[in-house]
């Protein structure tokens, strides 16, 4: 069973959706709400056999040749890192499904098998140990969501869907070229074929300077459209604006951590020599996407279009920590992919319930809400208390360790609290002014949106689907993550703790690397239990 | 399931370690925990949309049980005496909250607990923020009653919420769980001052204090991670033992080091940010906007003291720099504030702004006081001014409350005399007294004397200009004097006169217009069918106690071995500046057996500085009375009313006029800058506001044209070719995606059959 275990978290929604295509329209909510639940069950049984105490070798590993002459398997297996991305995922999608109950009210059959097929796609990246399979899935996530894009989106999703899929499709293909050539160099070094990324990695690594150089931007032009890093973001406003509330939750919620998560899989351990030598620059990029991100948040006048902004702001810091290539910095970035997921993803809900409601995003027609939806406005200023980083709720947690591993890294030799690495206390104290920024342009939009004297479309009426305030399924819903919220707020150990050993496993491998000590001697660590001697004895 | 979670929540499994010298009693964590649980009852009052008073006795009640927690803790901890009779720093760790086994990379791992630190600043602090919240939460009881059902749960729930993160604030044991009550509070004070959300301006101050707040606590975190980079601890029982020890946690030693004066300026920032100090205290005035009980709990006795904890908690930091740079910074800047608050303060009209200008400008003085070396009077300046202050905003927010929203002193006048209004004056009376610095009778005369005394004696060599801050701070005492009793005069003694405000129920209740008059008992807005509506039980009783507890406050300074009660409990904190630190007055001390010529001492020696060559302790007790009470005479003069009450020196026989007004002209345009407030709010504007929202609006084309627009150019490429090879171009993707679905399909389905015949590999 164990072994099993994710390839059944996959099956699950695959059988659903082909559930759903064959059974009556009528059946299609009902069997998506009934598959995505069982997804839950199984990523709870999941995290139950999961034995944390060794975060950071792969477990439910299993492995079936597919071609068995040019080396390629179909092997899965997750971390705790995958782990925790599997759960938010298989977390986010029930959500997803009951949230669109009343959003979606033609074709739904189509909506929610494509809904469903995309939950499979997500996890196969995550739980992927093999680099077709992972390849596969990762584009594989681009069909479901142009469909549920362009079918079910707003007024411009055609342009919308077409650009998303284009512009990431493009960056893919780009970072396919960097992985593929790490194969050819793997098999030109060993002799044999392989897509096992625990072997391409530990070749990788033996790459000269400017070898690494170029996989590394091969890789980052892929995988940085997804996160996306500025300024590759174009695409994320627009797809976001445009997609449906349940689409967009995906959109912040997983498919942008596809990218964060694959810079961690492939970047870091893959190239750690380039990482290491382009950390400031990447760092540098970052955080003028923090701060360029905010400031254009502060002038829009779409709400959801300022929430998808936000998130070039956010995922700056979750790249910067990364990059910071220190346990707290690191720690912080993961912490982040998940935070992030739980906080934006329900601030689009709560758009998306407005908009249900009012049928307008504007931020010129509708506002005051507080005296219209108080329940609504609640939900709506605890979760920008959450976005803007408010001590307590889980954003303030990633985004002070983010900028805590961005001041140490590097600062070894000002204090023995700092670390060797690549960066340093300026570009924390610069990207800290985000969060000024981010106070800035979150209160700008509550201000708004929910204070102020009450403001509705012209010729809006009460309709007779909704009622005013939210319903107990939508409220259910946001509670489901404000809990999210407010647990991981206060007790973030609950991640960290499981997530060091992984982390300091890749991190060794970068730090050796920059130490200039010869890269075939990590060969001998990596993966080992060795590492793990560092961890607490908790 | 339960497996999951002690693997997932080992803190479930663990206990509350409580260690530390003292031996206080660790149930004092439970305060916080009330006033948490007081929160979340009343926000689940507010969904239920209960129609009484509920949330008002909630809270009242849990912020009393937690007074009372605090003082039995502390009569406890004040038992805990060691022989020599040293009050020991008790530490209360309940668990890790953000932390790391180990940071990598050669670097030490970060940890902050949520843990309490409870010496006698804490106590202090917790000491006069509970009692004071409970006071001021019944007052609000009966304040905000004709919000019940409406904004009434939702009040009492950010205030409980408050005294949450205050007390976060002030028992943290760590900079890390400063920082959560540090926003924390800065969130409740948002949600407050925001409390009419229909009102635009309201809507604007709450933002307004939330961003400035937000430049300081950026300043707060950088001293953060450099204090954790230098010391590798967060934690303060740690954190001072390393800074005693002067050695950093690299070996080296920490004096001389740049860190050594750029963390305390790191801190210093985020101190002015959240006490309103220059150039940061432009949120404070326009908080006003706020219901007035929470004025005056968060804008004036409270929160406001955070920035004057944080300096006084982290006081080794700030004199292990032994140039003394930040705490040089500190003091001209709160003596600077205290004068600018001062000038703006008296051209008000507005009393509950005057209040506020008042207390920037009190706040001046205690940052004053830190910067020349007084804590102990600094913290006894937050102490009383506490009391009085909060006073005199809740005797304000009675008159605002009982005249529909009116505080233009111009158009009030003669309240003493009014049926009803007695408690209300005369408790205003003591509240205005203290803050003028009236001798013997005030506490506040006490207090501000050893911020000025301290200004004195503390040598120019040690903080530049330290006698100049003096004088600076003196003159403010005679300009305080002025303001305070401007309002006294003008709105309590003389002519009986009113014209109602704007509001139905004043300005505290700007929304919720839509409700009838039915139940409003004659507060329609025309003037004709207006009567004042003097203030109940709760209101009075509340500033009764209040005016008492500000005269209960005198005879605490002269009990105790070290300035008074309260010089005794920072005797017993960090916040105590140590005599090595101070040794002109080690040296003052020596001197009382013999010799005051100062030929004891040794060449280059520092020595207490004078006033007009008299010692300041003794010689401020006179000077800093005949300032007082010279502003008050001039007050009288300019604003008084004919007769007694005017102490025979005034002459006003109408509300809206004064002598004062015929000196205006004289003045130029200097009165109406000051009425303008200095412009600095437009200064602001001009300076960040607007360029950065240009900015903004620039990055925005960018971003559409450029950056975007590049991408588009580059997508057409494709698109003509695709265009060019393949005409019909709807359905492809979709097409291609059903055949990608297929494909994973069919390769899962042969993974799951060689799994059900192989068993799986692995």
């Amino acid at each position: 069973m164990e072994s099993s275990l994710l390839i059944w978290l996959m099956a699950v929604p695959l059988a659903t959706t082909g559930a759903i295509v064959f059974a009556p329209e009528r059946m299609a909510k009902v069997l998506a709400t009934f598959g995505s639940m069982v997804g839950v069950l199984l990523g709870l049984i999941a995290a139950g056999r999961f034995d944390w105490a060794d975060g950071a070798a792969y477990q439910f590993t299993s492995s079936f040749p597919l071609i068995e002459s040019l080396g390629i398997n179909l092997s899965f297996g997750v971390d705790s890192i995958a782990l925790w991305l599997v759960l938010l995922t298989q977390l986010l999608q029930p959500l997803c499904v009951i949230g669109s109950f009343s959003a979606i009210t033609e074709r739904v059959r189509t909506y929610y098998a494509w809904l469903m097929a995309l939950q499979a796609a997500m996890i196969g990246v995550f739980v992927a140990r093999d680099l077709l399979f992972f390849y596969i899935s990762f584009e594989f996530t681009l069909v479901p969501m142009y469909v549920l894009i362009s079918l079910y989106g707003s007024t411009n999703r055609r342009k919308a869907a077409t650009k998303f899929f284009l512009y990431t499709f493009t960056g893919s293909m780009i970072a396919l070229a960097g992985l593929v050539y790490v194969v050819w160099f793997t098999a030109q070094t060993t002799g044999e074929w392989t897509f096992a990324i625990e072997t391409l990695e530990q070749q990788a690594r033996t790459m000269g300077r400017s070898q690494q150089a170029w996989v590394l931007l091969a890789m980052l032009a892929g995988f940085a459209v997804k996160v996306p890093i500025f300024p590759l973001h174009t695409w994320l406003p627009l797809a976001h604006t445009e997609a449906p509330t349940a689409g967009s939750v995906i959109l912040a919620g997983v498919l942008l951590k596809l990218g964060t998560y694959a810079i961690w899989r492939f970047v870091l351990p893959f190239v750690p020599a380039a990482v290491n030598e382009y950390a400031p620059i990447i760092a540098g990029v970052c955080i003028v996407g923090i701060l360029y991100g905010g400031l254009v948040c502060w002038v829009q006048r779409d709400v959801k279009k300022l929430v998808a902004y936000s998130s070039v702001a956010h995922l700056g810091f979750c790249m910067l920590g990364m990059f910071a290539l220190n346990n707290v910095g690191a720690a912080g970035s993961v912490l982040y992919m998940i935070n992030h997921g739980l906080s934006t993803g329900a601030l689009f809900f709560c758009i998306g319930f407005m908009y249900e409601r009012y049928h307008t995003r504007s931020l010129d027609e509708v506002g005051g809400l507080a005296s219209k939806m108080p329940v609504w406005s609640f939900f709506m200023g605890f979760f920008t208390m959450a976005s803007v980083g408010l001590p307590g709720l889980n954003g303030f947690v990633s985004e002070i360790m983010c900028l805590m591993g961005a001041f140490q890294s590097g600062a070894a030799d000002i204090g023995a609290g700092g670390t060797t690495g690549p960066l340093g206390p300026w570009y924390a104290a610069i990207a800290g002014t985000g969060m000024i920024v981010a106070a800035m342009y979150l209160l700008f939009m509550v201000g708004k949106i929910v204070f102020g004297p009450l403001r509705e479309p012209a010729g809006h009426h009460e309709h007779d689907v909704l009622p005013t305030d939210l319903n107990a399924r939508e409220i259910g819903v946001l509670s489901v993550l404000a809990a999210g919220c407010i647990v991981l707020g206060v007790y973030p150990r609950m991640v960290i703790h499981n997530i060091e050993a992984p982390i300091e496993q890749t991190l060794s491998v970068v730090s050796m690397a920059a130490s200039g000590d010869d890269p075939a001697s990590t060969l001998a660590t990596t993966g080992g239990p060795v590492l793990l001697a560092g961890r607490d004895a908790e | 399931m339960t497996e999951l979670l002690a693997n997932l929540v080992p803190v479930l499994a663990q206990e509350v370690s409580a260690h530390g010298d003292g031996g206080g009693p660790a149930w004092i964590a439970s305060v916080p925990l009330l006033a948490l649980f007081a929160s979340v009852l009343c926000l689940g009052a507010l969904f239920l949309g209960v129609k009484s008073k509920l949330p008002a006795w909630i809270v009242v009640v849990s912020l009393g049980i937690s007074f009372i927690v605090t003082l039995t803790g502390f009569l406890a901890w004040q038992g805990t005496a060691d022989d020599s009779g040293h009050l020991h720093a008790q530490l209360i760790q309940i668990y890790e909250w953000i932390g790391m086994a180990n940071a990598g990379s050669g670097g030490e791992a970060f940890s902050g607990f949520f843990g309490f630190y409870m010496d006698g600043l804490s106590w202090l602090w917790m000491l006069f923020v509970t009692g004071l919240a409970t006071l001021i939460a019944l007052y609000a009881s009966e304040y905000m009653e004709h919000d019940v059902g409406k904004g009434y749960a939702r009040f009492f729930a950010a205030f409980a919420l408050f005294v949450f993160s205050m007390a976060c604030l002030v028992m943290g044991d760590n900079l890390l769980l400063l920082y959560l009550g540090w926003e924390g509070v800065g969130l409740c004070s948002y949600l407050l001052i925001g409390y009419f959300y229909k009102k635009p301006s309201a809507v604007a101050a709450a933002k307004k204090a939330f961003i400035v707040n937000r430049i300081g606590d950026l300043g707060l975190a950088v001293g953060l991670f450099l204090t954790f980079v230098t010391f590798e601890t967060i934690q303060y029982d740690e954190l001072f033992a390393s800074v005693g020890s002067g050695v950093m946690a690299n070996g080296q030693a920490y004096s001389g080091t740049w860190q050594s004066w750029l963390i305390p300026i790191c801190l210093m920032i985020g101190a002015f940010g959240k006490s309103a100090q220059f150039p940061l205290y432009v949120w404070l005035p326009d908080a006003m906007e706020g219901p007035t009980p929470v004025s005056a709990l968060i804008h004036a006795a409270t929160m406001v003291t955070a920035g004057v904890y944080l300096i006084a908690r982290m006081m080794p930091l700030f004199l292990a720099d032994e140039t003394h740079l930040a705490l040089t910074i500190v003091a001209w800047t709160g003596a600077f504030t205290a004068l600018l608050a001062a000038t703006i303060g008296m051209a008000q009209f507005d009393i509950k702004r005057i209040m506020a200008y008042s207390t920037v400008s009190q706040l001046g003085y205690m940052f004053a006081g830190l910067g020349v070396l007084t804590s102990a009077g600094a913290a006894f300046h937050v102490f009383t001014h506490a009391f009085f202050k909060a006073l005199l905003f809740l005797a304000c927010g009675a008159v605002m409350h009982g005249f529909a929203g009116q505080l233009d002193l111009r158009k009030l006048s003669g309240l003493l005399s009014m049926k009803g209004w007695g408690i209300v004056s005369l408790t205003m009376l003591v509240g205005c007294l203290n803050l003028a610095g009236v001798p013997l009778i005030t506490s506040g005369y006490f207090s501000k004397d050893m911020i000025l005394a301290e200004a004195f004696v503390t040598p120019n060599e040690v903080i530049a200009g330290s006698s100049w801050i003096g004088w600076i701070l003196l003159f403010t005492a005679g300009l305080t004097a002025y303001y305070t009793f401007r309002v006294f005069f003008r709105v309590f003694v003389g002519p009986e006169h009113f014209e109602p405000g704007d509001d139905h129920h004043g300005d505290d209740d700007d929304h919720g217009h839509d409700h009838d008059d039915a139940h409003s008992n004659g507060h329609g807005g025309s003037h004709d069918g207006f009567h004042p509506h003097p203030p109940r039980m709760a209101i009075n009783g509340v500033l009764l106690i209040l005016a008492l507890c500000s005269f209960l406050a005198i005879p605490t300074y002269f009990v105790g071995k070290h300035h008074g009660w309260v010089g005794g409990l920072i005797h017993e904190s960090s916040a105590y500046v140590p005599s090595e630190a101070t040794p002109w007055l080690h040296h003052a001390d020596d001197d009382h057996t013999g010799d005051h010529a100062g030929d004891a001492h040794h060449e280059g020696d520092l020595v207490a500085g004078t006033i007009l060559g008299q010692d300041p302790h003794k010689a401020m007790y006179f000077i800093s009375a005949v300032v007082g009470l010279i502003g008050i005479l001039v007050a009288a003069r300019l604003h008084g009313p004919a007769g007694a009450w005017g102490l025979g020196l005034g002459s006003r026989t109408e509300a809206a006029t004064s002598r004062a007004d015929a000196l205006l002209p004289r003045m130029g345009p200097v009165a109406r800058w000051a009425q303008n407030k200095w412009y600095v709010d437009e200064f602001y504007n001009a300076l960040f506001v607007r360029p950065l929202y240009v900015l903004a609006n620039i990055f925005h084309a960018i971003d559409k044209l450029l950056v975007d627009g590049l991408v588009n150019l580059f997508g057409l490429l494709p698109r003509w070719l695709a265009q060019s090879l393949r005409p019909s171009q709807s359905g492809v993707l979709h097409g291609y995606a059903v055949g990608m679905a297929g494909g994973l399909v069919v390769v899962l389905v042969i993974v799951l059959v060689l799994l059900f015949m192989g068993g799986g590999g692995g």
